[in-house]
C-alpha cells in the first residue's frame, strides 16, 4: 500500500534539494523542528508542535536526484526530483509496511464489498 | 491513528489463506471452523488456528456459540488501513503546497 504524490516547483533541481535536505529548509515545509545528516546511513528527527515526533534513517542520497528515508516506525518514503519545463518535478511515494500483501488488501477489500 | 494496528492487520493478511478465509467468512456474514473446512481444502484444525490469529489481529470477531465458536468479519480494521492511505495522502498535499510556498517565497526574494 502506497500513497503517490507530485508538484512541480520554479527552482532547479539542487535548489529544490537544498529545501529537502537542509534542516533549516526542511522546518518551512515539512516538520516544525527538523534535525537531519542527509547521507546515507545518516539519521534525522523531525517533530511537529502537536507533539508527534518520527524518526527516520536516510537510505539513499544523490544530490539533486533521489532521497529515500527509511521510517523507524514503519514503511518508508522516496522523493525523486526531475527537471521540467518550469521547474522541478518533485515526486513523492510513501510506502506502508508490507505494501505486496497490502495491494492483496485493496483487493480483498474489493471483494469484501463486492 | 495506530499504526500498529495496520501492520498486524497487513501481517495478518500476508498469507494467502487467512485471506480467503476472511473472505470465506464475510461472503457467509458469519462461519465456524467446522463449516469453513468443509468447504476448503484443509482440516477443521487448520481453520480453527488461522481463525483464531485474524480474531487475534482484529480482523474477526469471535463469538461461543455451544461447542463452537463463530467468527464474523470486523469491517474496522479494513477502514484503518484505508485510513492510512487518506491520512498520509493528506500529509504530503499539504506538506508539497507548503514546499511550493516555500520555494516560490524565496526565488521572489
Amino acid at each position: 500500500m502506497q500513497i503517490e504524490r507530485e508538484i512541480v516547483v520554479p527552482a532547479s533541481p539542487d535548489e529544490v534539494w537544498e529545501a529537502l535536505t537542509d534542516p533549516e529548509l526542511l522546518e518551512e515545509w515539512f516538520a516544525n523542528d527538523v534535525e537531519l545528516d542527509p547521507r546515507p546511513g545518516g539519521e534525522g528527527v523531525f517533530r511537529w508542535d502537536d507533539g508527534e515526533e518520527r524518526r527516520a534513517v536516510v537510505r539513499e542520497a544523490e544530490p539533486g536526484e533521489r532521497l529515500v528515508l527509511d521510517w523507524e516506525d514503519d514503511g518508508d518514503v522516496v522523493l525523486e526530483l526531475d527537471e521540467v519545463d518550469g521547474g522541478t518535478r518533485v515526486h513523492v511515494v510513501e510506502t506502508a509496511p508490507d505494501w505486496s500483501a497490502a495491494l492483496e488488501l485493496h483487493a480483498l477489500a474489493w471483494t469484501a464489498v463486492a | 491513528m495506530d499504526r500498529g494496528r495496520v501492520e498486524r492487520v497487513f501481517d495478518a493478511l500476508g498469507d494467502p489463506g487467512r485471506r480467503s478465509l476472511v473472505v470465506a467468512v464475510a461472503s457467509r456474514g458469519t462461519a465456524t471452523a467446522t463449516e469453513l473446512a468443509a468447504e476448503l481444502p484443509v482440516t477443521r484444525q487448520a481453520v480453527a488456528k488461522q481463525l483464531v490469529s485474524l480474531a487475534d489481529a482484529g480482523l474477526l470477531r469471535a463469538r461461543r456459540a455451544g461447542r463452537e465458536t463463530r467468527y464474523e468479519v470486523t469491517p474496522e480494521p479494513l477502514g484503518d488501513a484505508v485510513a492510512w492511505m487518506v491520512d498520509v495522502g493528506a500529509e504530503w498535499d499539504d506538506r508539497l503546497a507548503r514546499l511550493g510556498r516555500a520555494i516560490t517565497d524565496r526565488a521572489g526574494r
